[in-house]
């Protein structure tokens, strides 16, 4: 395990930023850079329980369900001339806060948590969408820097409320 | 031609006008996909008298086991008694109205009002009711005449429908032949189906008929909508016009489209015998032409997709889908997308299907994001007085195309997929629901 420093911290912080600048920015070639070749990218299912019944996260189901290859494909896919969902492109803007980082279970890597707010416009639509999410990461320290490793979005909703997940959390 | 803004009075006036345009010329108004007068009719037409899908037998396996499930604005319990049988509750307590069940999914025997606790079985029956005596007497509420509404629930090959209409006919005498043409995509396995996780749902301002009529024979966007997403090489096919020379098939209240040149559409190998021996020798000689039976819409907002996907490691794996466009209004919808995938194929090739569906179809899929941008930009704009009255095309393949004469399978079938038959065929249903003088 790696201990988690002060330094540390500060660097993981910077690395989330960093993160949401580059996809508020849409420039996913350089976001994807920031991603392990092995890194599992996943936003599960949810539904609604009785609280006995847990959170209703459900394993193995995905609106996202990601590696880097089909990352690497959707990011490829939105530079192409007919990605029409997301051109004109939509105007994003990720908040991210509450950052909690603890050892991970291996060497080199950080267990971090932190809470998303993606507000999302599209033309000259008066209305908004709201994403409000916890996520879950893996950072791992490959050749000096910080890798995303894993990422399991937990959205704080059962009924996805934009039209469609063309953008990333 | 020329267009004049004219005053239209009421929606009965307006259905009728455009029911008289469609059938003379094919010409589709486009206020059919803003009016909130009109959105009013349907649920009352549409959403109360026809059959509605409402869920897979599989995702409620276990007496006790239910879903909530929705027929427009309308809550439904789905659930699996202690006997095995299934039902549809409606979900609101007898006595204020509450809803009973506010999970979305669960395991109970019982469902208990939280506003006076009223208890009802999950069959229905109401078995408790504080303070009974005390306060209605020994006489005064027979409980046996207070259950939750039933509403009539019928299934096809595991596809559970409700209908809110005692009237209406039974689900197989409106499916008709349909069947023939839904064996294709539910009999593959002599396992079945089972559904994975939940429906994705989401919520977009677009009109829920715009769902059906996309998916009903709309083979025509994939060229250009969809263009990106064969450009990046996730699907195997050879260029994005893949869907133009497949036939079109048409009957009853169903119409779906084929892609040529695909066998099996990359079923997985061992299935493609059970899946002969389940079906027929006219099936059979559909296959043998390697067709294979991709897009469809059974009315009024049902729809399939059995689609073939590339993922890295493994030959191409096909995906099955079938979504609900639920209407929320006239300018929003929310889709519920289901992923089937049949029990018995091996662990791993479900795997790379699902994901082949998670990276096309569902919120996030490269496919499905194109569609839902296109949707929510034409209900935007038939929002416009002049957009009432603008008429759109839906005339292809009306003026050059012939009806197949040797197609196996029931109904009419016509040559391409490029055609807007199948849509006609939609719209003229639909006016006959909707229409006064048609009912």
């Amino acid at each position: 395990m790696t201990a988690v420093t002060e330094p540390i911290h500060r660097e993981i912080e910077a690395f989330l930023y960093r993160e949401a600048e580059l996809l508020d920015a849409r420039q996913y070639h350089d976001w994807l850079a920031l991603l392990s070749e092995d890194v599992q990218y996943e936003l599960p299912q949810r539904v609604t329980r009785e609280r006995s019944q847990g959170e209703g996260i459900l394993d193995g189901t995905g609106h996202f369900l990601e590696n880097q290859w089909s990352l690497r494909k959707r990011i490829e896919r939105l530079a192409t001339e007919y990605a029409w969902a997301e051109d004109p492109p939509s105007r994003t803007r990720h908040f991210v806060t509450n950052i909690r980082v603890s050892p991970g279970e291996q060497q080199d890597e950080f267990l971090v948590r932190s809470n998303v707010l993606v507000y999302r416009t599209r033309g000259d639509d008066p209305t908004y969408d709201i994403l409000s999410a916890e996520r879950y990461d893996v950072l791992r320290r490959v050749e000096g820097s910080l890798r995303l490793a894993r990422r399991r979005v937990l959205l704080d909703h059962s009924i996805v409320l934009t039209r469609n997940l063309a953008i990333f959390l | 031609m020329t267009v004049t803004a004219q005053r239209v009075q009421g929606p009965e006036e307006y259905l009728a006008a455009a029911q008289e345009k469609f059938l003379q010329r094919a010409y589709l108004l486009a206020g059919l996909f803003s009016d909130p007068e009109i959105f009013r009719l349907e649920k009352e037409r549409i959403y109360a008298r026809a059959w509605h899908f409402v869920a897979h037998e599989s995702e409620i396996p276990r007496p006790g086991d239910y879903v909530v499930r929705y027929v427009a604005d309308d809550p439904l319990i789905i659930v699996r008694t202690e006997s095995g049988e299934i039902r549809a509750l409606y979900n609101m307590c007898r006595h204020r109205g509450m809803q009973v069940c506010r999970a979305e999914a669960g395991n109970a025997a019982f469902f208990r009002c939280p506003y006076h606790g009223w208890t009802y079985k999950n069959t229905g029956e109401l078995i408790g009711v504080p303070f009974h005596r005390e306060v209605y007497g020994t006489e005064g509420l027979q409980r046996g005449e207070w259950p939750l509404i039933s509403v009539r629930l019928e299934s096809y090959e595991g596809l559970l429908f409700v209908n809110l209409d005692p009237e209406a006919v039974p689900l197989r005498e409106y499916l008709g032949e349909a069947t023939f043409y839904l064996d294709f995509y539910l009999k593959k396995s002599t396992a079945g189906l089972e559904v994975r996780g939940a429906p994705d749902r989401w919520i977009f301002p677009a009109n829920w008929k715009l769902g059906a009529d996309n998916f009903i024979g709309d083979a025509y966007h994939t060229a250009f909508t969809h263009r990106s997403t064969v450009e990046v090489g996730i699907l195997p096919v050879p260029d994005a016009n893949f869907h133009k020379d497949g036939p079109q098939a048409i009957v009853g209240p169903w119409a779906g489209g084929y892609v040529p040149n695909l066998p099996y559409a990359a079923l997985y190998p061992h299935l493609i015998g059970a899946m002969r021996a389940n079906l027929t020798p006219a099936h059979h000689a559909i296959m043998d032409h390697d067709l294979w039976q991709s897009h469809s819409t059974l009315f009024p907002n049902l729809s399939f997709l059995n689609a073939p996907g590339i993922m890295p490691g493994t030959p191409p794996v096909a995906y099955f889908t079938i979504r609900v466009w639920r209407p929320l209004g006239p300018d929003r919808m929310e889709i519920w997308s289901w992923y089937l995938v049949e029990r018995d194929a091996p662990e791993e090739w479900k795997e790379a299907s699902y994901r082949a569906y998670v990276l096309q179809f569902g919120t996030s899929g490269t496919l499905e994001q194109d569609d839902t941008e296109n949707w929510s930009s034409i209900t935007k704009v038939a929002k416009g007085q002049l957009a009432r009255t603008i008429p759109l095309n839906y005339r292809m393949g009306l003026d050059h195309l012939q009806p197949l004469t040797d197609w196996p399978g029931p109904g009419q079938a016509y040559p391409v997929d490029y055609t807007e038959y199948a849509q006609r065929h939609f719209w003229t249903t639909y006016f006959e629901w909707m229409c006064s003088n048609s009912r």
